[in-house]
């Protein structure tokens, strides 16, 4: 466990990533009850954005006439498109490891397009060679039953209104934005990162935060550093990628254990820093990496340890993180929701 | 012995253009009749009888001159029903069902019934009676009396996958024509109405086969001019949690009879 530093990222291991692209995968789909379910939009995984403007600005007749008149176009990647090819490398590689074995990722399309948009989309998978193989497609209707009736362990959605009723539900799930710059990420490696107050935890420390500021938070912390933090909302979905890494520990692979995780929080590493650790431990879970950056900016962290996703309960973390190439997703959880105006708002409001 | 008796009550239907709707006695009402009298209490097929009469409502309100309307008769499979033909018609009259005729028939000759009144699509909460039904060429449905009886503005149509056991009892060509007719009018009359606001909500689930097979489910529907609103591909995943959110109406599949819930 680095905590001081990030260790510089990995090298792509290329004799594996040729392996991986020859081999074709099991098209088997695993039970809903023995895999990790990831629904994912479809203005997250693809690029819409043209289409969004033709609904929002001719209405939902020329929309739909328009994408079934570009049925068979396929539409680009999306925010979320690299983090679902990296779920399918975790796949191919436990396939190998353990070929019997339905403890894999699946992704499901989710959308709340008509069935005939929908088509569009099936097209634009196969073209792009996705192994999705469930959809939904609501028709204009909330998708929140189905992620309930069928064990979602993580909800990927453009809409804020969606995550935050599947956060209500108790299902992992967090807002994705189009993002201009996308660097480049691992295709072997899929690499998770986490914020700590509001997403791995609960947000109870960072309400001290809010009411009286970085110093008394960092106090307080020191102070209550042997007792555990309350569970926030992505903790299960980091219980469940560590499940994966188990796997692969038992199979001898730790050393490059085609899943990593970080946790990248604004705690310090002299303070506040422990109290975060040590309810992992109480909990079970181990990550990886910790960076305890005691309130610097995260961009630049980020964009050195490359995930293919990161959570934040904080726009303006979000956004920062998004400004230089890390997919971030917002997790709209907890106090840092209730404030009138985030930081990043403010400094929007005094530029207009 | 059948014998049809038209409900005055009732502005009939025109013969040709008219989507026949048979349901069955015991969809409709309760065996027992209310206290003390000879009328009989509603069941769990109340709420599909009244979407399928606001779905009319709502084409004559385009349309003042429309015909393409459902015709809903109400069909006895026992003879104890056939017997019971005045209560029955006082009955329905009594809680004002848009119900245009009655059939009265026994269990013998129930089905006969249902062909010489160009029945379009036999509803029951009878499996046998489906299944005769459609071995006999009457496109026929189960309704699952948890979702029939949800009150509802929308008539909610599902389309799903033929039931593994049906591949034995094949359906005639007959049957198959007559099904994709009825599928062919649900389109005409969905179309009648925009995107939002319609009477009529059409889902699609497959439970086996990949996304590819759905697919070619929701192209040889709109190739019928079948709109489909919903589509759900479940890949293996069982389809109870997803059919108790939808709460159809009724489910349709390839020949017509599902016997599963």
């Amino acid at each position: 466990l680095s905590v001081l530093s990030p260790s510089d990222p990995p090298s792509p291991h290329f004799e594996d990533f040729f392996k991986m692209t020859c081999v074709k995968p099991a098209t088997l789909q695993p039970k809903p009850e023995n895999s990790i379910t990831i629904a994912v939009s479809s203005r997250v995984l693809f690029n819409m954005d043209k289409e969004q403007q033709i609904f929002e600005q001719q209405g939902m007749e020329e929309y739909i006439k328009y994408q079934v008149a570009h049925e068979t176009e396929p539409f680009s990647p999306g925010p979320a498109f690299s983090f679902v090819k990296a779920l399918e490398a975790v796949n191919t590689q436990l396939r190998d490891l353990y070929p019997e074995s339905e403890e894999l990722f699946d992704v499901v399309l989710i959308t709340n397009n008509h069935a005939y948009v929908g088509l569009r989309l099936i097209n634009t998978i196969n073209h792009h060679q996705l192994f999705i193989e469930r959809f939904c497609m609501t028709g204009g209707n909330s998708p929140i039953g189905y992620l309930t009736a069928y064990n979602t362990n993580l909800y990927l959605s453009s809409d804020p209104v969606k995550v935050r009723e599947a956060l209500e539900q108790g299902i992992a799930a967090a807002t994705m934005f189009t993002q201009e710059k996308m660097t480049e990420v691992s295709e072997t490696q899929l690499r998770v990162a986490f914020d700590g107050d509001a997403v791995l935890f609960s947000d109870e420390s960072e309400q001290i935060y809010k009411a009286h500021g970085l110093d008394k938070f960092f106090e307080h912390e020191k102070a209550h550093e042997n007792k555990p933090l309350d569970h926030g909302p992505l903790k299960g979905f980091l219980e469940v990628l560590g499940k994966l890494q188990k796997k692969f520990y038992a199979k001898g692979q730790r050393m490059d254990c085609p899943v990593r995780t970080y946790l990248v929080t604004a705690r310090s590493a002299a303070s506040s820093g422990a109290r975060a650790l040590k309810t992992l431990r109480s909990w079970g879970l181990e990550i990886d990496e910790a960076l305890f950056l005691a309130g610097a900016p995260k961009g630049p962290i980020l964009e050195k340890i490359r995930p293919h996703i990161f959570f934040d309960d904080q726009m303006f973390h979000v956004e920062g993180a998004a400004e230089m190439g890390t997919v971030a997703c917002h997790v709209p959880y907890g106090i840092a929701q209730r404030q009138k105006f985030s930081i990043s708002e403010a400094q929007e409001s005094m530029r207009n | 012995m059948v014998s049809t008796v038209t409900n005055t009550d009732v502005k009939q239907k025109d013969v040709d253009q008219a989507v026949v709707v048979a349901v069955t006695f015991a969809a409709v009402f309760e065996p027992e009749t209310e206290d003390g009298s000879s009328i009989y209490r509603l069941g769990v097929a109340l709420p599909l009888v009244q979407v399928l009469q606001r779905v009319n409502e709502r084409l004559l309100e385009k349309n003042p001159a429309e015909h393409q309307l459902f015709d809903v008769i109400l069909i006895t499979t026992e003879s104890w029903q056939q017997q019971q033909n005045s209560s029955i018609i006082n009955s329905t009259r009594h809680h004002g069902l848009e119900v245009g005729r009655f059939c009265f028939s026994t269990e013998e000759d129930y089905i006969e019934s249902l062909m010489q009144n160009n029945v379009q699509l036999f509803l029951t909460t009878d499996g046998n009676e489906a299944l005769q039904a459609t071995q006999q060429g009457v496109p026929s449905a189960l309704l699952d009396t948890n979702w029939v009886s949800c009150p509802s503005e929308q008539l909610r149509v599902l389309f799903c996958e033929k039931a593994i056991f049906q591949l034995n009892m094949g359906s005639t060509e007959a049957s198959k024509k007559s099904a994709q007719n009825f599928l062919a009018h649900l389109g005409q009359m969905k179309q009648k109405f925009g995107v939002f606001d319609s009477p009529l909500c059409f889902t699609l689930v497959t439970s086996h086969g990949g996304k590819d097979n759905c697919c070619c489910a929701l192209k040889s529907l709109r190739s019928l001019g079948v709109s489909v609103d919903e589509a759900y591909c479940l890949g293996g995943a069982p389809r109870g949690p997803i059919l108790s959110l939808l709460r159809p109406h009724f489910l349709l599949s390839d020949g017509f009879s599902l016997l599963e819930g």
